[in-house]
């Protein structure tokens, strides 16, 4: 990928604390990432009016007392709370920090819960970025379950420290670092290998410190020395010389990544994994989704690290898994729209699309036994329709309990017929089911076109039971239809 | 443990081949993480002693510095503590002589914390070696406006001849 320069200037926006602009000198991390929650934009309004209307009496503070508050801010250390990597949770907890906030975060916060419902949250002590990155290498690696992939990995892994002896490390400055990241790809073989069932010893070992410190190191230090050996990719985005830039920014301990510094951990580590590597960035800027940003040119159809980005902060994000929902969106549209030669020789009735959208009709053996064994050349593939009830939802059981006596339910009447100024007139019976087009009153959920923006999501993603709108869904709440409400 | 690893191979590859001027030990031979370094003042420094000077101040040597007394330079017992959690967090230098320097504190600590010592600015890659040419270079090159000894840091800027004066009578004193 090529880094292009709008790009920058767009992240520079949402830089709330330039590091060197900062004159209290609060320690940058732990604040900045909880920027936009409600809790600290309360706080920083609480604080900013007293600082403001006494600032007389701050110049007036004698170098003796500046000099104690400049030593008590430096020494500063928030008390962040927290596992250094939390186990996945559902990312309405995100929603809900936001749910007073910005309503354009309220939006994008609820939205984002719905397309990506699990997210991972990563301490903010100035390494979150880099472990978040790290963490998701690891986790990608080991859900994909390919040993083979990770015995690769372990070469490249070793390999890539060549690039640390051109930029003069020796080896045993670093080799405790390597070992780390090597130490976990075999715990990752052997948790494939054993069939383990979720990545919690990855959790587990990230959130020990000797080995979580251990491997961001190895990530940092060849981050920078990446960095160092292709300096003309990074130079001009750097406001100071590489470097200068690598020994203050990416070297030290609880530095957090930047910009310039995740594009380069991506290059220089990430990108000959193969994974590519999404960010989605949560901001006020207009729109109703958070923004996705591609991080590497790797195919984002396969396997993908997402992070979602607050201004100073990153956490890991979990999108509702499209591989799962392969099977049952291929086994529906394939019955409609793909025929193979065999099917059509062996059918001796007329193929449409209705009676093929009858499940088990293939399978029955008594349809087109004895029919001869001509092709079918008039078979055209009827597009789908994101309308068409699924045999899936068939199997659906009214929660209404049955014998309870049904009262007859108004049904407005469709909208072609109604001129939309009158109330409509009530109906007696439900229309005809042999009407055009579909019956099913639609969640709005379903229909919301903005959702499937951070997402290569086909239509059949809203028939999935990880939408909101759908029935199996944990989360599913049915539309509750007021009379005097139109279609 | 891979930090007791990477102390090991540090402290071999110093008492091998040791940069110059520097020279380390392990304050207690089972414990890897006290080491006891002996700095000579660098030439040009006030922490240089010449010979002559030397002789004058043989009486007043500690007992330590007796082992070294075939040199006649400046010597300086450095105390370098290597915390459990090394290397991602910095080992803490301290002056176990007394010496008048505007980035060592005038007490019995003699700590000293800048630069890449401080814990914000450690870099897990940087090696025990280059800590120490750092704390060496210090001597030549005070850094006064990170000073810990604010006074001895105006007197360097403002009154150089006495700064150097003074320094140069503390390391016949105490470090010769």
């Amino acid at each position: 990928m090529s880094l292009s320069k709008p790009t920058w200037n767009h992240f520079g926006i949402h830089q709330p604390f330039p590091e060197k602009q900062n004159p209290v000198g609060f320690y940058r991390d732990s604040l900045s990432s909880s920027f936009l929650s409600p809790v600290a934009l309360s706080l920083s309004a609480a604080f900013s009016h007293p600082i403001s209307s006494n600032s007389a009496n701050m110049n007036a503070l004698s170098a003796d007392e500046m000099e104690r508050f400049q030593k008590l801010s430096n020494s500063y250390q928030s008390d962040v709370q927290g596992p250094l990597v939390s186990t996945k949770q559902s990312s309405h907890s995100i929603a809900l920090d936001y749910s007073n906030a910005d309503p354009t975060l309220a939006t994008k916060t609820n939205a984002l819960a719905i397309t990506h419902p699990e997210c991972r949250i990563m301490k903010g002590d100035g390494n979150c970025g880099w472990r978040a990155v790290a963490f998701g290498y690891f986790e990608t690696l080991f859900a994909l379950r390919d040993t083979l992939r990770i015995e690769t990995e372990i070469r490249r892994m070793k390999s890539l420290t060549t690039l640390l002896e051109r930029v003069g490390l020796s080896d045993s400055i670093y080799e405790i670092f390597v070992d780390a990241t090597e130490e976990i790809l075999n715990r990752t073989h052997a948790a494939i290998q054993n069939g383990a069932q979720d990545e919690s010893f990855l959790v587990d070992a990230f959130n020990e410190g000797y080995c979580s410190d251990a491997i961001i190191t190895h990530f940092r230090i060849l981050t920078s020395a990446w960095m160092k050996l292709n300096p003309n990719r990074y130079q001009a985005f750097l406001p100071m010389p590489l470097n200068q830039y690598c020994s203050s920014r990416i070297d030290p301990v609880k530095t957090e990544i930047d910009e310039v510094g995740l594009q380069a951990l991506i290059d220089g580590v990430i990108e000959g994994s193969g994974f590519g590597v999404e960010i989605l960035y949560l901001d006020r800027s207009e729109g109703d989704v958070v923004t996705p940003h591609q991080l590497s040119s790797n195919n984002p159809s396969g396997a993908t690290i997402r992070l979602l980005y607050r201004p100073g902060h990153y956490d890991i994000l979990y999108p509702v898994e499209p591989l799962n929902m392969a099977p049952i969106v291929n086994l529906q549209y394939g019955m409609t729209s793909d025929y193979s030669p065999w099917d059509q020789a062996a059918l001796g009735f007329d193929v449409n699309s209705s009676l093929m959208a009858i499940p088990n009709l293939m399978q029955d053996t008594s349809f087109g036994m004895g029919a001869p064994m001509s092709p079918m050349p008039s078979v055209s593939p009827t597009p789908a329709s994101p309308f068409r009830m699924s045999p899936q939802q068939d199997m659906y059981q009214s929660p209404m309990p049955t014998h309870a006596p049904i009262p007859p339910i108004p049904v407005s009447p469709p909208p072609q017929i109604a001129p939309p100024s009158s109330a409509p007139p009530p109906m007696t019976s439900l229309p005809s089911r042999s009407s055009d087009g579909p019956q099913i009153r639609l969640n709005p959920l379903v229909m919301k076109p903005n959702l499937s923006r951070s997402l290569p999501v086909t239509t059949p993603f809203k028939n999935s039971p990880y939408n909101q709108a759908h029935f199996q869904n944990s989360d599913f709440e049915p539309i509750h239809w007021e009379p005097h409400e139109r279609r | 443990m891979g930090s007791i690893k990477r102390i090991s191979k540090e402290l071999t590859e110093l008492t091998e081949s040791p940069p110059e001027g520097i020279s380390v030990e392990l304050a207690d031979e089972s414990n890897v993480y006290e080491w006891k370094v002996i700095i000579e003042g660098p030439e040009g420094s006030p922490y240089y002693e010449s010979p002559y000077s030397h002789l004058t101040v043989h009486v007043q040597r500690t007992t330590f510095l007796t082992l070294l007394q075939t040199t006649q330079n400046g010597k300086f017992l450095v105390k370098l503590s290597l915390p459990t959690e090394y290397p991602f967090k910095p080992p803490t230098v301290s002056f176990a002589t007394k010496i008048y320097h505007p980035n060592v504190t005038n007490d019995e600590k003699g700590s000293m914390c800048l630069g890449m010592l401080r814990p914000d600015e450690w870099k897990p890659s940087s090696k025990i070696a280059a800590v120490l040419q750092f704390a060496r270079q210090l001597l030549s090159e005070p850094m006064p406006d990170d000073a810990v000894e604010g006074r001895i840091a105006e007197q360097y800027k403002n009154d150089r001849g006495r700064y150097e004066e003074v320094a140069r009578e503390w390391t016949r004193k105490h470090a010769c």
